[in-house]
């Protein structure tokens, strides 16, 4: 899990007008979202297409708290303070949930145990098909005998043996109750929170209900709420307004906007114009600054200045809690699987990714290196200290790229690409698997739309080629891509590394590596698949005590950075605006957003 | 003349006839999820005909299937984005067209003079400028700088929303039009010089028609053609509006709807929007022979 976002840390950019210290109750904050993405589905039972932050943090979570909140401060660490539970006790394979009893539903009802068996039931019918968090062997497969046994108490035991921290960090962490008013199908109540076998049916009605999107605001089934925000409008373009819950049985502090209104944009640019019009009819409180747009920030400085058209506006930077990569195809079948499957080739080819280049250069100066198979910034309690001390061992290093091939059995040919001349498997031959002659010629698929990833890539392509390897550079939508590598049956042979951007650890927040890197995995895409690896994970997993879990996780880090399973590349952040007299605190790297919490100064 | 409207007529129904069937062909060929939210569960094991007239007939009671990435039914999609299209682009050809026509005449009556010129080298600049160039420097000067107009494109439902809010819709609109101004004004041009060369001018001239007179009455009907073409060959533009221009002004149009689809393989809006669009092209098709026929009785004689 994470990584964070530092907003405070970083403290506030330039651009900001004289503006008052005295908060204010009420107001409405006006919201961008990303380009492309906005709310689309209520049912806070997320199938693989409505699985994304726009639907998650920035809707569903404001009406639907989910059991256990990420996001601390900037880190993404389990808030206990925002969950509707206590921290699960755990007794040998049993878990017991607490919840806090304080919390109600909009309708009056208590937000009980049984709304919590009620969504683990749904998951146990639908899971497989509906649930866009699913991963196989993980919840509900791995949890037997869950029990209402009492109205604030949920019981549970795990099959195999899980670290508390993993069970509670990527299990329990999707777990969003579900109020028994749902419990229904068209015909009248249902009994899903109790009998499995009626969810089915209630997940089809509830699903159907969900598709009429103009209807949020009025349906008697979504207008039950345990968050502070409940729907007022969601239009087909996707403008979301959301005002308080007034029935909302948490904390609020004593001053706080009333309307939090979220707006869709077509583009990063409309976005940026918008902006920089103050006298535009949809005025932006928050929003985000192209980097392409942003000023170069001074040396050491994590936040540079506003562009001076963003006079009323403060600049932040928000990190994900996530990792910037792209695999190798280690299954690849056309010739250069066995190529990436050498260690000393992928210590070359990492030597020809210039990480501080590309965030000095296309990221003018916000963006951090990627160090290894965990998250690294904000700096959290899992990332191994050899690590966060060693930071890039890869810096671009052309010669010592070449230095490896050519003590590897590789040589220059006239047409500039380096061919095998040392076919063999004994120390100093090229590898096994490969033939004398074999060229080091590589297509590199990766998405477009994104500039300075785009540069990114011919940057890469470009110091290859200064050690006689020859990338083709493929861009293609990032639809395409992600299909190329996750969806490409029967033809999984073909891609040879493939780069969509990065992996968000959500909901799954604790980066044990068995998500991404474990054999087997599904979103292991290059199909990683060393023993070893698996062993180490196997230990993160199943470690008992928070001190066996981190000595565990820094054994695994450790050794995984050095075997560059992936090509790391930089981590971009969002840059965001916020309107100088909105306070909205520090946003935290899990991306969910509390907007209760904000407020107008005057 | 009536026998001439008969058989074009006919023609197009044939021709959007063949664009259901390669569309549903399309459809069928889609994955499993996507091909039941356009065509209905329960359909795969249907005779292909059967298939067909049962999605044709939904189709034309305006269900074009269910995005299920959108979560929305492509018909209100479409209901959405097709009146934000059309009131940035039929306002844009109409003010294209009012330019145009005129200024396209003026040349060819003034040609070689500064006023023939100035419009040439105007027309070049915005014929040759990329509209998310023209656009974003429009709105840096009037609406960032000046604030005469709005930034982004009118977020209002409906074509009438849309319309009224001319603050907004100015400048997208402005874009547009300055790029097909310029498309228009130079075959305006061309056609009008040609014209003018004709016979039939010069007996104009002869039997003692004014310069007025002879460009109205003479010039300009036969000089319209070539635009009716494009106009004609323009619908299915208007109708899938304007991508780029649609992007910069934050305008949730046709346009913009079919790329997302596209970019997020979202076949039943891919198609759907596909279906329309062929339609659109057929139908502009027809209204420009329809055009022709009305301009120059040669055609109407000569295809009855």
């Amino acid at each position: 899990m994470g990584l964070a976002a530092l907003l405070a840390a970083c403290g506030p950019a330039s651009g900001s007008s004289a503006v008052g210290t005295t908060p204010v109750n009420g107001g409405t904050a006006t919201y961008a979202m990303e380009p492309s993405f906005n709310a689309t589905y209520i049912f806070p039972f997320d199938n693989a297409n409505d699985f994304t932050v726009s639907n998650i943090d920035d809707f569903q979570y404001l009406l639907y708290r989910p059991l256990y909140w990420f996001g601390t401060g900037a880190e993404p660490y389990l808030n206990t303070g925002l969950s509707l539970a206590k921290l699960p006790q755990y007794s040998g394979q049993k878990v017991t949930i607490n919840l806090k009893g304080s919390y109600r539903w909009s309708n009056g009802e208590q937000v009980s145990a049984q709304d919590v068996v009620f969504w683990l039931n749904m998951m146990k019918a639908e899971a497989a098909q509906n649930w866009g968090g699913f991963v196989p062997g993980g919840i509900p497969t791995d949890i037997t005998n869950v029990q209402a046994t009492g109205p604030d108490t949920v019981t549970m035991d795990i099959k195999g043996k899980y670290s508390e921290d993993w069970f509670t960090n990527n299990e329990l962490s999707q777990i969003t109750p579900m109020p028994l008013a749902w419990d229904r199908t068209a015909s009248g109540k249902s009994d899903c929170h109790q009998v499995v076998a009626d969810c089915r049916a209630v997940y089809n009605y509830l699903n159907q209900q969900a598709q009429n999107v103009a209807g949020y605001g009025s349906s008697a089934i979504w207008g039950v709420v345990d968050g502070p925000w409940r729907v007022k409008s969601l239009n087909s373009q996707g403008y979301l307004s959301l005002v308080i819950n007034n029935r909302y049985s948490g904390s609020l502090p004593p001053n706080h906007i009333s309307q939090f209104v979220e707006v869709p944009f077509t583009s990063e640019q409309a976005e940026y114009n918008v902006l920089q019009d103050p006298a535009n009819a949809q005025k932006i409180d928050v929003g985000y600054l192209p980097t392409v747009d942003a000023p170069v920030p001074p040396a050491g400085a994590n936040v540079g200045a506003n562009p001076p058209s963003l006079t009323g506006y403060q600049l932040s930077v928000l990190y994900a809690w996530q990792l910037s990569y792209f695999p190798y195809n280690f299954t690849n079948n056309t010739g250069q699987g066995a190529i990436m499957r050498q260690l000393y080739f992928r210590q070359a080819f990492q030597s020809l990714v210039d990480q501080e280049g590309v965030i000095e250069g296309p990221l003018h100066g916000y963006g951090k290196p990627t160090i290894g198979p965990v998250g690294d910034y904000p700096v959290t309690s899992y990332l191994s200290p050899t690590l966060r001390r060693l930071g890039d061992q890869w810096p671009l290093d052309p010669s010592s790229a070449q230095a490896l091939l050519r003590d590897n059995g590789w040589s220059p040919s006239a047409s500039g690409v380096d061919v095998c001349t040392r076919a063999g498997t004994v120390r100093g031959d090229c590898g096994a698997g490969i033939k004398a002659g074999t060229p080091l010629k590589f297509t590199l698929l990766y998405a477009t739309g994104i500039d300075w990833m785009e540069s990114a890539v011919k940057e890469l392509a470009s110091n290859a080629s200064l050690v006689g390897i020859d990338i083709t550079a493929q861009g293609e939508p990032i639809g395409n891509v992600i299909s190329a590598v996750f969806y490409c049956a029967p033809n999984c042979g073909n891609w040879q590394m493939a780069y969509w951007g990065s992996w968000t650890f959500s909901p799954d927040y604790l980066p044990t590596g068995d998500t991404l890197f474990q054999s087997g995995s599904v979103n292991n895409g290059g199909n990683y698949d060393v023993p070893k690896n698996n062993r180490l994970i196997e230990a993160t997993l199943t470690a008992r005590t928070p001190s066996e879990f981190s000595s565990a996780m820094y054994t695994w880090e450790d050794w995984l950075a050095n075997q560059l399973p992936v090509v790391y590349e930089p981590d971009a952040p969002t840059l965001l605006e916020t309107i100088s007299n909105l306070h909205i605190g520090v946003q935290n790297s899990a991306l969910s957003i509390t907007p209760e919490d904000w407020y107008y100064l005057k | 003349m009536t026998a001439y409207l008969a058989r074009r007529a006919l023609q197009a129904i044939v021709v959007v006839v063949l664009v259901t069937l390669i569309v549903f062909l399309l459809v069928r060929l889609a994955p499993g999820g996507a091909r039941a939210a356009v065509l209905g569960s329960g359909q795969s094991g249907s005779p292909f005909l059967l298939q067909y007239l049962s999605w044709l007939g939904r189709v034309a009671h305006g269900d074009l299937g269910f995005s299920l990435i959108r979560n929305q039914s492509v018909g209100s999609l479409l209901a959405a984005s097709l009146p934000r299209t059309l009131a940035l682009t039929v306002t844009s050809t109409v003010i294209a067209l009012a330019v145009a026509i005129p200024a396209g005449i003026l040349q060819a009556a003034r040609r070689g003079s500064a006023a023939d010129h100035v419009l040439r080298g105007l027309t070049l600049v915005f014929y040759g400028l990329p509209s998310f160039v023209l656009g974003s420097v429009l709105i840096l000067f009037f609406a960032v700088d000046r604030h005469y107009f709005g930034a982004e494109g009118p977020q209002a439902a409906g074509f009438t929303g849309v319309i009224a809010d001319w603050h907004d819709l100015t400048l997208p609109v402005l874009t547009l039009s300055l790029m097909t101004i310029a498309i228009f004004a130079r075959y305006m041009r061309s056609a009008a010089v040609d014209s003018l060369a004709q016979d039939y001018v010069e007996a104009a001239r002869a039997r003692g028609a004014g310069d007025r007179r002879v460009l109205i009455r003479h010039v300009l009907r036969n000089s319209l053609i070539p635009v009716v073409t494009l106009v004609g060959l323009s619908v299915p533009q208007i109708v899938g509006g304007a991508l780029i221009v649609e992007s910069l002004f934050n305008i949730q149009g046709v346009g913009w709807e079919i790329w997302q689809a596209a970019l997020g393989h979202d076949v039943a809006v891919t198609l759907g929007f596909s279906l329309v669009i062929g339609v659109a092209a057929v139908v502009g098709s027809l209204m420009a022979d329809i055009g022709y026929a009305l301009l120059d009785p040669r055609v109407r004689h000569s295809l009855t």
